[in-house]
């Protein structure tokens, strides 16, 4: 070896170690007795010794048990049998520091050539932070995985050809397939229903070409394996490879067919509430007042004439707009009063349309607090062609009364014209007596004409009072209630009474509370149905020859109320006629309407009372009506 | 023999209208008694008292055609003069069937009730006279022998002696002497006036 040679090699091992200190692994090279011949920087800063402190000592000081102990054995092992088991492969081993900590390390381990005894370089990598790395890459991937799986929306890949590369739990579970089933599987011809097959893979293949993280939405059906076809909203984004080509897609499903039925249900409920509201002509609205936001359904405007475009309008605009102005009064005071105590409101009033014309409303709703103010709710209904028809009937159900007042009346002319033909012919027979008294010889007794003076008064008011009576009863005239003593009623209907009865030579008897209970109720209608109990009576009393000739009016408490009954004694009431005994029109006399028992009825119903009949003891029909009546009057 | 003063029987049940024909036919110088009820009427009522009686014809309790009617079964001869509403008509007719002399419709002329009143009150004289006619009549006819109150009977009938002689299984000569004694017995002066005498004894059923 030449000195230049020798310099050359000190040169080059310098170099080495040089070389050797610079690396980043671990490098230690052993003999073969596993004695450390070298023992790297990056070594010493890896196992926290200095060179020194290991060099010519067992590399199995550098090893936790057990690889200790089975170091030597690999080794020996290698020598004599030249089958390697670590070099040229490198393994994932443990190792220990100074300290004695232990750490993962990859080792792979060379034979350099040319020594003989042979000898071996060992590089060593740090592994703690890499397998913490992947650890953590695993977990990710595993957490990555559970949120696909927890996932309640599909999450399906494809690749650029359409087959599937992944598909989630979720996925499986909305189309029924496995996870092997579906991977490797074509997307379209799978679960893709064939009615829209082409068109979806066509509009994939457009997708794919779209810029990455360009999200598409759709809806587009799905098939599941049972057939079932289902709707899913659909979230896609193309996926490409580094190099910019398309490798596939990536897609988000949400199964949206119950919600889309829910919605199509929705949408077709609104729509029958806008149908229903237009067809009752009711419309709502939502207000906070003063100054909130105002909501009013379609039917408002139609139903006040009002353009929607125009937008809805407030409470006191609504007021001053539409608001009949007789009716405003009603209309504030009911706002007001609901407005000042967070109360519901219901009440009437009538409103001018934007084209004139008048209608009725029913409104109702109800006030409650809102931060910004009031938030008043209610409905505005036209009842306008519900009042014209209470109006029609009213006004009819009042003709037919009267009609019927008038028959009754008819019936009993002949008793009436006698009642006020006798005060007549009294008066008459005075007046002329009187005169001859005057003409006659020795004139007038002062007495006598004076006292057939005071009887042509009387008679001629006993004839203005059957006339006055008559008149308040036969004429038109809108029912009203008032109290009324429930004796007076029947004394003041003796005087349209009396007459027919004597004419039929029948006999009244009253049967008089003495309390006279006083009850609620229109004089006139009350007293028709009386005069319509007792005619009924005298006939009944004119047929049944033989009868007591006598009808007994009674009043008397009863209950809560108050019972007016007409008795008679005569023949009863056959069970063919009780069953129609109430039926309009039905009638047993050869004059009747047919309308007296009927509107009699009517009349007590609408009274809150009871118009029924019942056998007289010995013989014969009492008819009643009953009448709540009031007390503490 | 003098008859005794007529008297106005008034029934009517109304108060006003019974003390105004009081006061009325007080003013023409009528005797009035005044009823309220028929029955009060037929409680005191005395055949024998002459007058007529002025009766409302509709009446609770009995009415006035049934007062009528009670009178008729007792003989009584009392002239009744009716006094109706409007559209008693019918009644009317009824009444005047039984016998009644008028009627009249309230309210009424005072003059028309007071002649229709006179009227009723002549006819009970003449009843009155009448019937002491009968009274002589009747016992003339209980004077006569059978045969000759078979032959008043077929001669009052208008049957010609030749027919009444067949009747009887007589000679026609015979039916003539009876005749001529039936005439003589019954003091007829002609025919015509033995006819209106068999009437007037016929008249109030024996």
């Amino acid at each position: 070896m030449t000195a230049h040679s020798v310099k050359s090699r000190i040169n080059a091992v310098q170099e080495l170690e040089a070389l050797l200190d610079a690396a980043v692994d671990a490098v230690i090279v052993i003999d073969h007795s596993s004695v450390i011949l070298t023992f790297n920087r990056a070594a010493e800063r890896l196992f926290g010794y200095q060179q020194h402190e290991v060099i010519g000592h067992n590399i199995a000081m550098l090893m936790p048990e057990p690889y200790q102990s089975a170091h030597a054995s690999y080794v020996s092992s290698y020598l004599e049998t030249g089958r390697a088991r670590i070099i040229g492969i490198g393994r994932e081993i443990s190792a220990k520091r100074r300290d004695g900590s232990v750490f993962p390390a990859a080792l792979s381990v060379g034979q350099i050539r040319g020594v003989n005894p042979p000898r071996f370089v060992g590089f060593i990598q740090d592994f703690t932070l890499r397998k913490a790395a992947i650890e953590a890459l695993r977990c990710e991937r595993d957490r990555a995985q559970t949120y696909l799986d927890v996932a309640e929306v599909m999450l399906l890949a494809l690749d650029a050809l359409g087959t599937v590369t992944m598909i989630n739990r979720k996925g499986q579970e909305i189309l029924g397939y496995t996870e092997q089933e579906l991977i490797g599987a074509d997307w379209f011809e799978l679960c893709v229903p064939e009615d829209c097959r082409a068109e979806r893979r066509a509009r994939f293949a457009q997708e794919l070409q779209f810029a990455p993280s360009t999200q598409t939405e759709s809806h587009a059906p799905i098939v599941t394996r049972d057939g079932q076809r289902r709707l899913i909203a659909w979230r896609s984004t193309p996926l490409q490879s580094d190099r910019g080509t398309s490798v596939g897609c990536l897609a988000s499903g949400e199964d949206i067919t119950e919600r889309a039925a829910a919605e199509a249900a929705l949408r077709q409920s609104e729509a029958l509430l806008r149908s229903a509201q237009s067809i009752a002509h009711l419309g709502n609205y939502e207000i906070v007042h003063p100054d909130g936001p105002i909501t009013w359904s379609d039917e408002l405007f139609r139903l006040l004439g009002l353009d929607p475009s125009q937008g809805p309008i407030g409470i006191l605009e609504f007021a001053e707009r539409f608001v009949h102005p007789d009716d405003l009064g009603i209309f504030n005071a009911a706002w007001s009063q609901a407005y000042a105590n967070h109360k519901r409101f219901d009440l009437e009033f009538r409103i001018r349309r934007t084209d004139g014309q008048i209608r009725y409303i029913h409104s109702k709703g109800k006030i409650d607090p809102h931060p910004a103010g009031q938030l008043v709710t209610g409905t505005l209904h036209d009842v306008t062609d519900r009042k014209l028809a209470e109006h029609e009937a009213r006004v009819g159900q009042e003709r037919l009364t009267h009609v019927a007042r008038l028959s009754t009346m008819g019936e009993m002319a002949t008793g009436l014209a006698h009642e006020i033909n006798q005060p007549l012919t009294a008066i008459a027979t005075y007046a002329q007596a009187a005169v001859r008294m005057m003409d006659a010889p020795g004139g007038a007794d002062a007495a006598d004409l004076r006292d057939a003076l005071v009887q042509i008064v009387n008679q001629s008011l006993r004839a203005g009072e059957v006339i006055r009576r008559l008149r308040a009863f036969v004429k038109t005239r809108t029912a009203h209630s008032e109290q009324l003593e429930v004796n007076r009623l029947v004394e003041d209907i003796r005087i349209l009474a009396v007459p027919d009865a004597r004419v039929n030579d029948v006999r009244l008897v009253l049967q008089l509370d003495p309390q006279s209970p006083v009850i609620a109720g229109d004089p006139v209608q009350l007293q028709q149905v009386l005069l319509n109990l007792i005619r009924n009576a005298i006939d009944a009393t004119c047929e049944h020859p033989g009868a007591l000739r006598e009808l007994t009016i009674s009043t008397r408490p009863l209950g809560d109320g108050v019972e007016v009954a007409v008795i008679d004694h005569a023949g009863g009431i056959t069970d063919a006629v009780a069953q129609n005994l109430f039926n309009p029109f039905y009638t047993t006399k050869e004059t009747g309407t047919g309308l007296g028992l009927a509107i009699s009825r009517s009349i007590i119903t609408a009274h809150r009372g009871k118009l029924g009949y019942r056998p007289t003891p010995g013989g014969g029909t009492t008819f009643f009506f009953t009448l709540p009546q009031l007390v503490g009057v | 023999m003098k008859d005794k003063p007529s008297t106005v029987f008034v029934v009517d049940d109304d108060d006003a209208v019974r003390t105004s024909l009081r006061l009325l036919l007080k003013s023409v110088g009528l005797p009035v008694e005044t009823y309220a009820s028929a029955q009060e009427f037929l409680d005191a009522f005395d055949a024998e008292r002459a007058g007529c009686l002025v009766l409302d014809i509709r009446m609770p309790g009995m009415s006035g055609l049934e007062l009528q009617q009670k009178l008729n079964e007792l003989n009584a001869i009392v002239p009744i003069v009716f006094i109706t509403g409007h559209g008693d008509v019918p009644m009317a007719v009824e009444a005047m069937q039984h016998g009644a002399v008028d009627f009249i419709q309230k309210p009424f002329r005072d003059q028309d009730l007071i002649d229709r009143i006179n009227q009723a009150l002549e006819k009970d004289r003449e009843n009155r006279d009448g019937l002491r006619e009968r009274d002589v009549i009747r016992r003339r006819i209980g004077q006569l022998t059978p045969r000759e109150r078979e032959v008043l009977e077929l001669v009052t009938k208008g049957k010609a002696n030749k027919v009444i002689a067949g009747d009887l299984d007589v000679s026609q000569r015979t039916v003539e002497i009876h005749r001529a004694r039936v005439m003589e017995k019954m003091g007829a002066s002609s025919l015509a006036h033995l006819v209106r005498m068999v009437i007037e004894a016929d008249r109030v059923a024996p």
